[in-house]
């Protein structure tokens, strides 16, 4: 968007407060999310929750395709739709509720850098073992992703997701990597966000912020996912002050609230 | 012995003077413009101990593209990070060889730069970094754990939002690529590399570019270049911030971070565009623009491009001496040796920052060569 289309939606959002009946749009729970949507949904939820702002969560099989720009989760909030984890951060902002004013612009800078961080690698972590680790491919994910549609359609649609993730990964340099470096990565990136996290309840002390939600998201879905093997989440398990985050962040936003976060909600220990 | 690698007086002569590993394996090797780093700083280095053993330790050469014409290297359409990996090694001390190379049918693979020992070859900047910091070669040595995790999160963060607006500047904008980046390009390839190359690699960035920011609500082309030259301004800014008036991000000793982030910015300030939108708002930003200069000025003196022929040979007579004198002092080290690589790692030595002045350059460095 321009800048003045960009200034005119925050004028927009600005006017209204959040309403009640908000809502947030991902895939089927139980039968079609995949591993890379299930944690951009869940740190959508997070941050929503920290901000104490009310919202419905509704599965539809096609939220990928009702979605502005392609990605799940978005939220439907009086008359507009927003998409994706940075822009829903931004419309929150315009609507007056935010949790990163109180940080200087130093720590604005370092939370955007490791909210990059944490996209740049997990992420293209997990839509890497999704889709171009053959084995996950041919167990989970294409039964999963075509689920909802008859044959052949299901087929056709997996394959046409498969090609265009591989193709981005080609671009990015990640179409050579090996599983093992994948992981080396997730490793690396754990650990970097264990060491920022340190022994503080927050990675910005007391109070949660937009990067907690995001990394609650993913870790909480690694390590409650089941996949073919369960490397990745040992990754992660190695650090031990992560779990504990991760298990903080889910008692007090979402359990202490009465939300279930998952029927069967199994922490692979 | 750890590393297994042998060391033999034949060795400190190579050591001293080999510069040249360029091109393919294979082909024919052009050693006419091949550089040393920085002979007197290297010398400088070879007085402490611990530096000598792993100043002269190893053989290793780097190949590099290098433009005379132009002071630094272009980042490469498929996100080579050649002046970072150039900056990282002069920050940690470890001995490189700054090859030029005019053949480049390995090249064109997309596998610069590459790292080469006697042991292994190296590609990708991230693993050579690596490999440095392996082989004890750390600029990181100082940082504590949370420097080093800002650190990973700042490179993602310049790979994220930087790097589409930069590979956008030198390779997909029409007027840039084709006054400035096509013709540097082709001007050092052979003839029919020149024709093809050039085209794979902006086309390879202009794919990047859309896969990867292109998406939807973005439909046109002139939407994401907006975006992403918006993400840039917005991370040069943030950069800014984090700088602020320190001489690097992480104290007084440059890290991994500064390699990075010098290697993104520099080619960026230093190149002289037509359409220079990026490099205005850098130039706005004055203590990046410091940051770039001191750098430049204190590791990349020697290096600078445009050196003539009577300053090449200036230089090769400066590192025949340095060799003579390195030979001598080859048995002593050896009989350290294994004692002093027995000891823990040893924290870097402070690098004295070079400040010559044109005039008193090779005058100085002879003077430095006298043991």
């Amino acid at each position: 968007m321009s800048l003045v289309a960009e200034a005119f939606v925050s004028q927009i959002a600005a006017a209204e407060p959040w309403p009640e009946n908000a809502t947030l749009y991902q895939q089927l729970k139980g039968e079609q999310i995949l591993l890379s949507d299930n944690a951009a949904s869940l740190a959508v939820q997070a941050f929503l929750q920290m901000c104490n702002l009310p919202i419905k969560v509704v599965c539809r099989a096609n939220a990928e395709y009702m979605s502005p720009s392609g990605k799940v989760p978005f939220i439907h909030v009086g008359n507009q739709v927003v998409s994706e984890l940075g822009p829903i951060v931004q419309f929150v902002k315009a609507k007056g509720h935010s949790l990163s004013d109180g940080l200087d612009e130093v720590q604005k800078a370092e939370m955007k850098a490791y909210m990059e961080l944490v996209n740049n690698m997990l992420l293209t972590a997990e839509l890497y073992l999704q889709w171009c680790d053959e084995a996950t491919v041919g167990e989970i994910t294409h039964a999963r992703y075509g689920s909802p549609y008859p044959w052949p359609l299901n087929h056709i649609l997996a394959y046409q997701k498969q090609w265009e993730v591989r193709r981005k990964m080609k671009a990015i340099g990640w179409g050579k990597k090996t599983l093992d470096q994948v992981l080396e990565d997730v490793d690396q990136c754990c650990q970097a966000l264990s060491q920022r996290l340190g022994t503080q309840p927050y990675f910005f002390n007391k109070q949660p912020t937009e990067l907690d939600a995001l990394v609650f998201g993913h870790l909480y879905t690694i390590l409650t996912t089941q996949l073919t093997s369960d490397e990745l989440s040992e990754k992660v398990k190695n650090y031990s002050n992560l779990l504990a985050f991760c298990r903080r962040i889910e008692q007090h936003y979402f359990e202490d609230r009465g939300k279930v976060l998952k029927k069967h909600s199994r922490w692979y220990f | 012995r750890p590393g297994g690698r042998t060391r033999s007086p034949g060795r400190w002569a190579e050591a001293g003077r080999t510069a040249a590993r360029c091109t393919a394996p294979g082909s024919i090797p052009s050693t006419s413009h091949s550089l040393a780093c920085d002979p007197a700083e290297a010398w400088r280095e070879s007085h402490s101990f611990s530096a000598r053993l792993r100043v002269f330790s190893a053989l290793k050469a780097l190949w590099l593209w290098r433009e005379s014409r132009a002071p630094l290297c272009t980042p490469g359409a498929f996100g080579e990070k050649v002046p970072e990996s150039w900056a990282y090694a002069k920050f940690s001390g470890a001995p490189l060889k700054v090859n030029v190379i005019d053949n480049t049918w390995r090249g064109s693979r997309g596998d610069v730069p590459i790292l080469t020992t006697e042991d292994n070859i190296v590609s990708q900047p991230a693993k050579i970094l690596n490999f440095l910091r392996k082989q004890k070669y750390n600029a990181d040595y100082e940082l504590s754990a949370r420097q080093g995790a800002d650190t990973l999160a700042y490179i993602a963060l310049l790979e994220e939002k930087l790097l589409p607006a930069v590979l956008h500047t030198f390779w997909v904008e029409n007027d840039n690529y084709f006054t400035v980046t096509k013709p540097w390009f082709a001007s050092r390839i052979p003839f029919p590399l020149s024709l093809i190359l050039p085209g794979r690699m902006s086309k390879g960035a202009l794919n990047r570019i859309l896969l990867t920011r292109g998406e939807p609500p973005l439909y046109h082309l002139q939407e994401v270049e907006a975006q992403i030259y918006r993400d840039a301004k917005e991370c040069l800014n943030l950069l800014s911030h984090r700088l602020g008036t320190s001489q690097f991000f992480f104290g007084d000793m440059p890290s991994t971070l500064d390699a990075y982030v010098f290697g993104f910015l520099a080619p960026l300030y230093k190149v002289r565009f037509p359409k220079v939108q990026l490099q205005e708002h850098l130039k706005q930003l004055s203590n990046l623009c410091r940051f770039c200069d001191d750098i430049l000025n204190s590791y990349f003196r020697h290096s600078l491009g445009g050196i003539s022929p009577a300053g090449q040979e200036t230089v090769d007579a400066n590192l025949q001496k340095l060799t003579q004198l390195v030979n001598k002092e080859s048995n002593l080290i050896e009989k350290m040796d294994d004692n002093l690589r027995q000891s823990p790692q040893l924290p870097p030595r402070k690098l004295p920052t070079l400040k010559l002045t044109p005039a008193e350059e090779e005058s100085n460095s002879l003077q430095r060569l006298s043991p």
